[in-house]
């Protein structure tokens, strides 16, 4: 024979004369004894000389690794990245998490167990088997008992195994030609294959780009987008003047705001500066004349500020006599509506920064002019 | 088993199959099913599952179009139907797994005729139940986002809700169940394959039995496989139904926050699963003429197992009683009070009634072997036990700490079409299993078959 065979089987027709062969088949050494059953024979992994599943143990390594993952996973979000305090516990406080621990404990194991079965320790799926093929697979898989002898080397005897399967009892012997084993990776297959994914994929691509053309995309979550509301800066039917946003109702004052030292710069004169002289008072006046007024009217007040220089310009010399005789009220006044070239800046200075800013103001006029006296005031 | 000691004739295991039955027939009778065409009624029952089914879809579609607001619920009652319907089926899923599994571990050989139809009944309903909070979440496109994946949003999930275990609960209970299902099926599919005469049917068949050949040395490993799923399908099992009743008991809402809950919660959904198996398995029996395969000694234990949770459940019912009177807390009186005397008293009572009178018929042994009684406890239970929640979730929230707050809750006809479109579902489902897949365990019952084993193999290899 030119072909070599892969295996012998001989077919019995009882668990116990399946049993009683075992010990014969073993014996002839022609090559690996295998049993092929419909369900489960007890003792027949003693009797075959098999290992001891190596399951248990992987099942319980995975276990115990399911269950550190659980448990790091837990602890890094409620404890590290996202600590949030729920319940009144710990951010770490780690009872809560083991019932997650357990479910992915059983997660891992089973997987392992049922997955690590059939793909690591069965090598299946696998449909090139030879016994498949066999026309004792349907005795198999329904109500016989297979025993093979399989071939271990290019030396098999098959007519050996033929004769000690019968002599061991076999009702019937099939004799199993070796699989073919020319190779299918061929250039040829390879490019097919490659050729296939790629019209796959240029199908899948246009139909689902003219798809998006027909069907515009459905956006998944509207909720947030799509809300009866009014946006600013869009049109709207709700009013009657068609704008979405409207104008305060008139004579609307924003909190903190009261207008103040509206009239004349005169009428100003006579109001009178709330805020006492203070070292806190004087502190919130030098900030804001700093930021406000420093780049015009100097920082001595004496009118020679940075920008001056830069554009010619011509502020007030608050040094001058003029200046130095003005009532609180009217610098107050020329903060809140400006002079001349001079901006308002009630926008930009609350009501309290303002009357600072003119205790500040007075502060640095005395310094500029100042008089014996004022030595001994300070001194203690 | 020594041959040479005698055993008494009571303490023998009774036969677990009537008349003749050899490996060879049990594949004639039990693969048959997929490569004929189904009878009759199996057309008029699935017309009617699918109905259901259908009438279910549209009120599911009723809700996404309208809102959550189609339903009954409503401050304080915001846990309702769903949540019932939700607890009910993952109940009736238990009985699978305990029988799969718990049974296995006490090598009952008599759960091998039975235990491919409660696993089958056990993924249908918990699919059946994943439906309610996925559809409660209102956007269940966004369903995912009950996982813990890094996002965008830079979110994690509160591992300190018992919501969130549920969802690793009941996930790892559909896979663990799946895994058990399929590594089960694989040799029964691979007898399916190899005497079929179809060519479609043997691909796909081959392609699902993944070249499996029965050598010894898979067997090994398949049967530590199926031992160690075994042991942790178990505990699996006892810690979804605990961890379900976690969403009740870590809460403080008198009524709920109680210790008994989760083996009384596990009680309870072994007690609906059984009913529900027992209930499928009789019409099974007659419909697909299994009776010598599933017989009258099956329906016996199983209903033996049927009123020993039902005598749990009286215990618990007792308890909570118990606790109620003897914790001197107003709240939790008013709750109990509100069980039996309040504005759903009736379901109260039905539940007591249907969960712990009627079961004790099963005292008699006559009872336990007569359809007629069987299948009365059996929807009795079903009932009880759907309403054994409705009492626990409505009564305790509507009526809790703030008077002002109460109000009576009242479904909506919502509601109600999609309990039945779920009860569609399962029993679709039932059918189609029925047919296209093998609803014994062929290769389990061939395993226990007089003379499947070798008689002396104690002598020879166990030195």
């Amino acid at each position: 024979m030119s072909e070599t065979s892969f295996s012998v089987l001989g077919i019995f027709d009882t668990p116990n004369s399946l049993m009683a062969a075992i010990p014969k088949l073993r014996a002839t050494k022609l090559g690996t004894v295998e049993a092929y059953t419909p369900y489960p024979i007890h003792g027949i992994d003693d009797a075959l000389g098999l290992r001891k599943s190596p399951l248990g143990g992987m099942v319980l390594v995975m276990g115990i690794l399911g269950a550190l993952t659980a448990f790091g996973f837990e602890y890094w979000i409620s404890a590290v990245d996202y600590p949030i305090i729920t319940g009144g516990k710990a951010a770490g406080s780690w009872e809560a998490f083991i019932p997650i621990m357990f479910e992915v404990t059983v997660l891992f194991a089973t997987f392992t167990a049922g997955l690590g079965m059939l793909l690591l320790l069965n090598k299946l799926p696998f449909f090139g088997h030879p016994v498949l093929s066999a026309k004792a697979i349907t005795s198999i898989t329904r109500d016989r008992y297979v025993l093979a002898l399989e071939a271990e080397s290019e030396a098999f005897d098959s007519q050996a195994a033929v004769a000690a399967l019968q002599a061991a009892g076999a009702t019937d012997i099939e004799v199993l030609p070796a699989p073919d084993r020319s190779p299918f990776l061929t250039s040829d297959y390879i490019l097919r294959t490659l050729g296939g994914i790629f019209v796959a994929c240029l199908v899948a691509g246009l139909g689902i780009f003219t798809l998006t053309k027909w069907f515009p995309l459905l956006r998944p979550m509207v909720n947030m987008q799509d809300q009866p509301r009014l946006n600013a800066q869009k049109p709207s039917s709700f009013f009657k003047d068609g704008h979405g946003m409207q104008r305060p109702v008139a004579g609307t004052v924003a909190r903190g705001h009261l207008p103040t030292a509206t009239g004349k710069q005169e009428e100003a004169a006579s109001l009178v500066n709330p805020l006492p002289r203070t070292k806190e008072v004087f502190e919130v006046g030098r900030k804001a004349y700093h930021n406000r007024c420093e780049v015009c009217h100097g920082a001595i007040g004496n009118g020679v500020g940075s920008l001056t220089a830069a554009y010619g310009g011509k502020p007030a010399n608050l040094q001058a006599q003029q200046f130095r005789d003005y009532p609180d009220g009217k610098i107050y006044w020329a903060i809140v509506n400006g002079k001349n070239a001079m901006p308002s800046h009630a926008a930009d200075l609350t009501d309290a920064q303002r009357w600072s800013v003119v205790h500040y103001v007075r502060a640095l006029q005395r310094a500029q002019n100042a008089k014996d006296e004022d030595l001994k005031v300070v001194a203690p | 088993m020594r041959p040479d000691i005698a055993i008494p004739e009571g303490l023998l295991e009774p036969a677990l199959t009537v008349g003749t039955v050899t490996p060879g027939s049990l594949d004639d009778q039990v693969l048959a099913f997929p490569e004929t065409l189904p009878p009759r009624q199996w057309y008029i029952g699935i017309t009617i599952t699918l109905s259901a089914l259908f009438i279910g879809l549209g009120f599911i579609g009723y809700t996404f179009y309208k809102g959550i607001g189609a339903w009954g619920n409503s401050s304080p009652v915001f846990w309702a139907f769903d949540i019932i319907n939700f607890v009910f089926w993952v109940g009736i899923g238990h009985a699978g797994t305990l029988i799969s599994a718990i049974l296995f571990l006490f090598r009952k050989r008599w759960r091998n005729a039975i235990a491919r139809f409660a696993e089958a009944m056990t993924i249908f309903a918990v699919i059946c139940a994943v439906i309610f909070p996925l559809i409660h979440v209102g956007r269940p496109w966004v369903a995912f986002w009950l996982f813990p994946y890094p996002n965008q949003r830079a979110l994690w999930t509160n591992f300190r809700s018992p919501l969130l275990w549920d969802v690793f609960a009941v996930n790892t209970y559909f896979s663990v169940s799946l895994m058990f299902w399929y590594l089960g099926l694989i040799p029964d599919i691979a007898s399916m394959r190899d005497r079929t005469k179809s060519k479609l049917r043997k691909t796909i068949y081959t392609v699902l039995a993944v070249g499996w050949r029965g050598a010894a040395t898979h067997w090994q490993h398949y049967e530590k496989a199926y031992l160690l799923l075994a042991g942790l399908a178990t505990g699996l099992v006892l810690s979804v139904h605990s961890v379900v009743s976690f969403d009740f008991a870590t809460s403080v809402v008198p009524g709920w926050h109680m210790t008994i809950f989760p083996p009384y919660f596990v009680a309870g959904a072994i007690f609906a699963g059984f009913s529900m198996v027992v209930m499928v398995l009789v019409v099974v029996r007659e419909t697909m003429q299994l009776k010598n395969l599933i017989t009258m000694r099956h329906l016996d234990v199983m209903n033996k197992v049927i009123l020993a949770m039902s005598c749990i459940m009286g215990y618990s019912y007792m308890m909570e009683g118990f606790t109620a009177w003897y914790s001197m807390n107003e709240y939790l009186h008013h709750g109990f009070m509100n069980i039996i005397t309040g504005t759903y008293g009736w379901a109260g009572w039905l539940t007591i009634s249907c969960n712990i009178f009627i079961p004790q018929i099963l005292w008699f042994k006559k009872a336990r072997t007569s359809y007629f009684w069987m299948i009365f406890v059996a929807i009795g239970v079903t009932i009880g036990m759907w309403f054994e929640r409705f009492v626990i979730i409505v009564i305790s929230l509507h009526q809790d700490y703030l008077p002002s707050a109460w109000r009576v809750y009242v479904p909506t006809m919502t509601d109600f079409g999609i309990l039945l479109g779920t009860f569609g579902i399962f029993f679709t489902l039932v059918l189609l299993f029925a047919r296209v897949l093998p609803v014994i365990a062929t290769t389990e019952v061939k395993a226990i078959l007089p003379g499947a084993q070798p008689s002396h193999h104690g002598d020879d290899h166990h030195v």
